[in-house]
């Protein structure tokens, strides 16, 4: 595991076009997110949460500016390099899970593994060590059809973690579930990042996420606060 | 967990819209290799004569006769050796649907120009001194159990005989084989001397003729001889090699499977074009969970090597079933058909076209969903919410 996968993104320019008008979505933007550190992305829809989550895991690139992870700037990374670079160091986590359905609990787990040297002994292994911290090791041979809301989300976290990666990303992963089966998603994040050292980035607009966050960001006022100290710089 | 059971599950996740469209190219395949056989039959007939002989017949058309001293004026004509002829019969066994290629011919130099007819000495002999005497391949022999000595009565759809009847009774006198076991062993034979004192009507003539040339001589100067002969006679005649004969009769049955190729052809891109569109379908259902894979790390070609093998997995099993049941039924059929069109089988090839087909199909229905999954981006299709 790496310790020092600081994220970071310098003067982040990112837009798409939408029809004939163009939506500028990020303009000269700044973030630093230390190695360790779980972060909640918050505020209005629209202002770019989920891109900037995109972007620190390579799903999407920017316009223009750095995204660097650790030592690795991987904005102009080649695609084939960034889906490798991507199985090896982030884990995601969706609001909708995204389970196969032809795959019981410990397939879905074992998917990523697929993707490594390990044999099929081995993956099994770290499957059913991922399930077990995530508490669904007795639910190993069911099929997503056959597990809760909250219980899918577990096994989506099991298969974020299985190949260790340093990072997770989280996208409104309790966007779906009742506040009880939140907080034990919750939860379970926070054990994460303070058990193991994961760097957790999550969006959401649960105000109970900011209890298990080292820190907060609320974008609006962090947009605001950096283009005011922009003026105050031209000035 | 492999990506080898991740397309197994995925190959079975609808298991309905699966075995519809597998059963879809299992027509296909089953029309491609019936087809195949029937071809077969065709190409053996065709391939199995002599080119460097000849057949002469009245220009007009197969069915007119030609005088029987035809054949003296051709063997006395220069690079000629030998000269034999021949008439159709067209005869059956009990009932017309036991068809059988009944051959008058001239029994004192036929089989020394179609030496391919093996038969034992004694009995040839015994059958030239028999005027009703057949000879008769070895697969006749042992579909009906005839033997020498067997009295067979053959009726004719054509030639009436002196009292009036259409049933000639014949005498088997000889048993020939072929040095390898085709079509030609159904084959009857009899004397055109006992045919042409024996027919109500058209006697002193013949069907068509024969001509062996000699080592030295020309080919086509030879079939230009011929013609020129009678070519200001009542009886015209044309000349043509053995083979060009041969395809030209069977170019009936050739033009027959030219148009059940077409057939073919377009049933088989029609399901080729449904399989594909199952397959993208099948893709779009899916995108979410490619987009997710491709999240994961799985690369665009890992996906699409798994759309290829479900695409193969699909028409591969479809195409075995499919070529396995034609196989079947043209066993039997080709046993049924032996008498009309014999030598219905599959060359060993044809699989190896089979098996080329499969995977230039699969490969084909691949195209369209590995597109997909190239412009697949995955933060969009996995939402762009915030």
């Amino acid at each position: 595991m790496k310790n020092s996968d600081n994220i970071i993104l310098k003067n982040i320019n990112k837009s798409y076009q939408k029809g004939k008008n163009t939506v500028v979505v990020h303009r000269d933007f700044n973030l630093t997110i230390e190695s360790g550190e779980f972060v909640t992305l918050m505020g209005p829809s629209g202002l770019g949460k989920s891109t900037l989550l995109h972007l620190m895991g390579g799903l999407d690139q920017p316009t223009s500016g750095e995204v660097i992870i650790g030592t690795q700037r991987i904005d102009d990374l080649k695609q084939a390099s960034l889906t490798q670079w991507r199985a090896e160091n982030i884990g995601f986590v969706f609001q909708s899970h995204h389970l196969l359905p032809v795959l019981s609990a410990q397939g879905n787990v074992e998917l990523p593994l697929a993707l490594t040297s390990l044999n099929k002994k081995q993956r099994q292994e770290h499957a059913s060590y991922a399930l077990e911290l995530v508490g669904m090791s007795d639910r190993a041979s069911h099929f997503p059809k056959e597990l809760s809301g909250g219980q899918e989300q577990r096994v989506a976290i099991a298969r974020a973690i299985v190949s260790d990666p340093h990072i997770l990303l989280c996208d409104e992963p309790t966007g779906n579930l009742d506040r009880q089966t939140a907080n034990e998603i919750l939860a379970l994040l926070d054990q994460l990042n303070r058990d193991f050292g994961k760097t957790i980035v999550m969006v959401t607009h649960d105000k109970k996420a900011a209890n298990y966050a080292s820190r907060v960001i609320n974008l609006e006022s962090y947009i605001g606060e950096a283009h005011n100290c922009h003026m105050g710089e031209n000035r | 967990m492999n990506l080898l059971v991740l397309v197994w599950r995925n190959s079975f996740r609808k298991k309905v819209r699966f075995w519809l469209t597998c059963t879809s190219v299992m027509v296909a395949f089953f029309l491609l290799t019936t087809l195949s056989g029937v071809d077969q039959a065709l190409t053996a007939n065709v391939s199995s004569s002599n080119q460097y002989r000849l057949m002469t017949s009245h220009k007009i058309s197969m069915t007119q006769s030609l005088p029987i001293n035809t054949q003296q004026k051709i063997a006395a004509l220069p690079g000629v050796k030998k000269v034999s002829f021949a008439s159709w019969f067209g005869g059956y066994f009990q009932n017309e649907k036991n068809q059988l290629p009944v051959t008058a011919v001239d029994h004192h130099h036929y089989f020394n120009l179609f030496d391919e007819y093996i038969i034992p000495g004694e009995q040839l002999a015994q059958w030239k001194k028999t005027r009703t005497g057949i000879v008769i391949g070895q697969g006749l022999a042992d579909k009906y159990g005839w033997k020498i000595g067997d009295t067979v009565p053959l009726s004719s759809s054509i030639w009436m005989n002196k009292s009036g009847s259409f049933n000639w009774s014949f005498t088997v006198s000889a048993i020939y084989q072929t040095a390898q076991h085709s079509s030609a062993d159904n084959k009857v034979f009899f004397q055109h001397a006992y045919f042409d004192k024996g027919r109500a009507y058209a006697n002193d003539s013949l069907g068509w003729l024969s001509t062996e040339i000699t080592e030295n001589a020309n080919v086509d100067d030879v079939i230009t001889a011929i013609d020129l002969l009678f070519s200001h006679t009542n009886n015209p005649t044309r000349t043509t090699t053995e083979q060009v004969f041969i395809k030209e009769q069977a170019q009936q049955f050739v033009d027959m499977a030219m148009v059940i190729n077409l057939v073919v052809v377009a049933v088989f891109s029609t399901l080729l074009l449904i399989v594909c569109n199952t397959m993208i379908q099948t893709i779009r259902e899916r995108n979410n969970e490619s987009a997710m894979m491709k999240a994961l790390g799985f690369s665009a070609t890992r996906l699409i090597q798994g759309i290829y093998l479900e695409a193969l997995l699909l028409i591969g099993l479809g195409a075995l079933v499919g070529s396995i049941l034609a196989s079947l039924s043209l066993a039997l059929v080709g046993q049924s058909f032996n008498d009309f069109l014999p030598g219905i089988s599959i060359k060993p090839s044809h699989y190896l076209t089979v098996f080329a087909w499969v995977n230039i199909a699969a490969a084909f229905c691949t195209v369209f969903p590995a597109v997909a999954i190239k412009q697949l981006v995955i933060s969009k299709t996995l939402g762009d919410k915030a």
